[in-house]
């Protein structure tokens, strides 16, 4: 087991053993890709460059967690805002044929709009702060929730509501017990969308203007030309964005656990 | 105990599509199903019959005649109707077990009871053993029996059953009729049995409704209860093949006028 | 006649939302119930989206962001379907790719803009490199499903309609995994746009990204504006022209039945 697992990976061993040689020998030039060993070691100064006496004000002040505070603030308060009001909004459409006619056409308008076009208008409104990086991530993830929502609780077998109803449950009940419930596997795949969308959108808008956040540190690093440690913000937030995905995967499989 | 006749009075429906012409899908069906039997509603797809069910079973609005039941008018959804269908309609993310209390809890039952009630009716179907098992874990034949289970735990005074074989393979469709007859033996209920197959019909019903092609009438109905002896035996006797070829002539001319209407 | 109104008053029903929102925006700039800068009114920013128009700069913008969005994307699409492909059939390939995609495939690919622009300077070929970087995984995720999964019923009886393993690609696996491909490529042209915008957002260089960035430096807001409503429209007739174009192409498929 743990075996497979090891031999599975082996091309990624390789990938990196190819990305400490390659710089090393000189067969790409070093200051365009930095040997990963140099790239691990500019991660450890920037986990530890906080100014203070004891070893956690020194990480809770260093580069990358302070920033990687903002970054998950913008994040988590932009996707968080998107799901409950999305899921909101998706329900009620799909439950009320009056409002669904109103509100349908423009979020099916809206929905093919390249998302990352909403920044500079955000930063219009809202200015450099993270008040318009949490609305941008907000409208982006916003769609795909309400869209998904909207989709899975029409879906819902009629045959399914009419048994519940038969065995005597209630509007509101019918709502909490059968629709949420039958809704939920396509809900929660929109989610896992708009989760990719949040990084995007996340990085993007950091990357523009602003002062705090992982991906300001990754273009202020890279407009210093200190390559090693931009290259090392840059495998953070992969790698956050990859355990992320990966998480939530994890929580889908087992809520959705009655599928199979 | 309470009568639980169930009358259909001019009932007629129209289906009307979102797009297209409406179709009169029912025209004028009456039909009376006295208390503890089982009728059987025999036609060809298209026919209305499911629909008929659906207006008994007050999921949609009864717009021309009247249905009762034990003497009150049908308006909605309700545990007097207990209903079965052909694609299970379990909830998929509730066990077996969550399944069958899932009506109980409605009628606030506590839970000691709801759960020795859930024990019982798991014994009933035979499906000891699979009470913390998943829908989709289960065999069509064991899903259908889930179904029954849940339906009968609320104790309804009459079964509505659309096609509930339907998706099934012949042999578990075969030990299914056994299955049913043995639990309407133990607790007889009123029953409004929809299919398209003769067999079952003649084989499960007390009587058969014969519906014609659209719009759906009730073209003849049927006497299938067996003169003598025991349904069991019943299959084997002439009066059950002539019954059968008797059924299968009726149907068979609706087929052919329905198939001709695509 | 009764459904006939009923009919006309869904309709309106439906446009109400649009039409209302385009009534209010209006009316509510000339109101100044914000300022003119947060919120310039609609018929100013539709005027200004006319100007541009025919004075040919959003065109020159336009044309810019959609070379660089399709190049990115073919070079995606290209690549994709053709390690899908061998990732499904070769099995050293499959050994190499399968960890590769599995961990690439939900990375948050945008961080490795400034690398990208390092590596590529901040001209067009960066650009779309990083749109091809960042679309050509769900292409490969969707094509190597699409290929594992075709009906093996349908490979066996082309084999044994005497169907060579050459032709068994081209004829057979391909066709069969259309559909599947397709909706991975629908899934990269929308991907695609979006890192385009993000990609002359920072690096400049005109397109429609690059001038909704100036025209935000400049706090020039009907150029915002009329730059979002621009690319909004783009948005849509893409992903409209993609699901025509799957139309015609899968004529034969379920989908298309009726």
């Amino acid at each position: 087991m743990t075996n497979n697992v090891v031999v599975r990976y082996i091309p990624l061993l390789l990938l990196a053993i190819l990305w400490e040689i390659a710089p090393r020998i000189h067969f790409v030039d070093p200051s365009e890709l930095p040997p990963l060993s140099a790239v691990l070691k500019a991660w450890w100064s920037l986990l530890l460059d906080g100014e203070g006496h004891t070893f956690l004000a020194v990480f809770f002040k260093g580069s990358l967690w302070s920033n990687g505070v903002s970054s998950f603030i913008n994040w988590f308060f932009g996707l968080g805002g998107a799901i409950v009001i999305g899921v909101f909004l998706g329900v009620f459409m799909a439950r009320y044929q009056t409002f669904d006619d109103v509100v349908s056409p423009l979020v099916k308008a809206l929905y093919p709009m390249p998302k990352s076009a909403l920044i500079p208008v955000m930063i219009l409104w809202l200015g450099l702060g993270a008040g318009s990086k949490i609305a941008s991530i907000g409208l982006s993830c916003l769609l795909p929730v309400i869209l998904s929502t909207y989709n899975g609780s029409r879906g819902v077998e009629q045959t399914l509501i009419w048994s519940a109803r038969s065995l005597g449950a209630t509007d509101r009940e019918l709502l909490w017990e059968v629709i949420l419930p039958s809704a939920l596997p396509e809900i929660l795949a929109g989610i896992r969308n708009a989760v990719a969308i949040s990084f995007i959108v996340l990085v993007a808008s950091e990357l523009l203007v602003g002062q705090h956040g992982l991906g300001y540190l990754i273009s202020f690093l890279g407009e210093g030309g200190v390559y090693d440690a931009m290259f090392a913000v840059v495998v953070t937030v992969s790698a956050l964005g990859f355990a992320a995905d990966r998480a939530y995967l994890y929580f889908m499989r087992r809520t959705l656990i009655w599928r199979e | 105990m309470t009568s639980s006749g169930i009358s259909f009075n001019g009932v007629s429906h129209t289906y009307r599509p979102p797009r297209g012409r409406p179709v009169l899908a029912l025209d004028g069906v009456s039909l009376e199903v006295k208390d503890r039997e089982f009728v059987a509603l025999l036609g060809p797809s298209g026919c209305g019959k499911s629909t008929l069910l659906y207006l008994l079973g007050g999921f949609m609005p009864v717009e021309t005649g009247t249905i009762s039941v034990a003497g009150k008018t049908v308006t909605g959804p309700g545990p007097d109707r207990g209903v079965v269908f052909q694609n299970f309609a379990l909830f998929p993310w509730k066990t077996v077990q969550q399944n069958i209390v899932y009506g109980l809890e409605k009628q606030r039952m506590p839970k000691p009871e709801r759960e020795k009630r859930a024990q019982e009716l798991i014994e009933l179907v035979h499906l000891e053993g699979f009470g913390d098992s998943y829908p989709s874990q289960l065999s069509g034949g064991m899903k259908q029996r889930v179904a029954i289970a849940r339906t009968l735990a609320i104790d309804p005074l009459t079964l509505l059953m659309d096609e509930p074989f339907g998706a099934l393979d012949a042999q578990t469709r075969t030990l299914m009729h056994e299955e049913l007859l043995a639990i309407m033996r133990r607790t007889p209920k009123t029953v409004v049995f929809v299919t398209h197959d003769v067999r079952e019909a003649v084989y499960l019903a007390d009587r058969v409704a014969v519906m014609t092609a659209r719009p759906g009438r009730i073209k003849e109905i049927v006497d299938t209860k067996p003169s003598t002896g025991s349904r069991a035996e019943f299959i084997h006797t002439q009066e059950y093949t002539e019954k059968v070829d008797y059924l299968w002539n009726l149907v068979r001319d609706e087929a052919i006028k329905a198939q001709g209407e695509h | 006649m009764e459904r006939v109104n009923a009919n006309w008053r869904r309709t309106l029903l439906r446009s109400s939302s649009v039409i209302l929102l385009a009534v209010a925006w209006e009316w509510g700039a000339r109101m100044h119930f914000v300022s003119d800068f947060l919120l310039p009114s609609l018929s100013s920013v539709l005027t200004r989206l006319f100007e541009d128009i025919v004075s040919g700069d959003i065109l020159v913008g336009l044309g810019l962001t959609m070379l660089r969005t399709l190049a990115g994307f073919t070079i995606a699409a290209a690549a994709g379907i053709v390690i899908g492909i061998t990732i499904a059939r070769i099995r050293v390939i499959r050994w190499f790719f399968d960890p590769v995609v599995s961990v690439g495939n939900p990375l948050p690919k945008i961080a490795f803009l400034p690398i990208f622009i390092l590596w590529f300077g901040v001209f067009d070929w960066s650009k779309i490199a990083m749109v091809a970087f960042s679309s050509v995984f769900p292409v490969v995720v969707a094509t190597w499903a699409a290929t594992e999964s075709v009906d093996k019923y349908l490979l066996w009886s082309a084999e044994s309609l005497g169907v060579s393993k050459r032709q068994l690609l081209w004829q057979i696996v391909l066709p069969a995994a259309m559909p599947q491909v397709f909706t991975g490529l629908q899934i990269a042209l929308p991907i695609s746009l979006i890192v385009v915008i993000i990609c002359e957002m920072t690096m400049g260089g005109q397109g429609l990204g690059g001038s909704m960035m100036t025209s935000m430096r400049f706090a020039d807001s009907p150029g915002v504006f009329s730059g979002i409503v621009a690319i909004a429209i783009v948005g849509s007739l893409v992903v409209k022209a993609m699901e025509l174009i799957r139309k015609r192409l899968l004529v034969w498929h379920e989908e298309n039945a009726h």
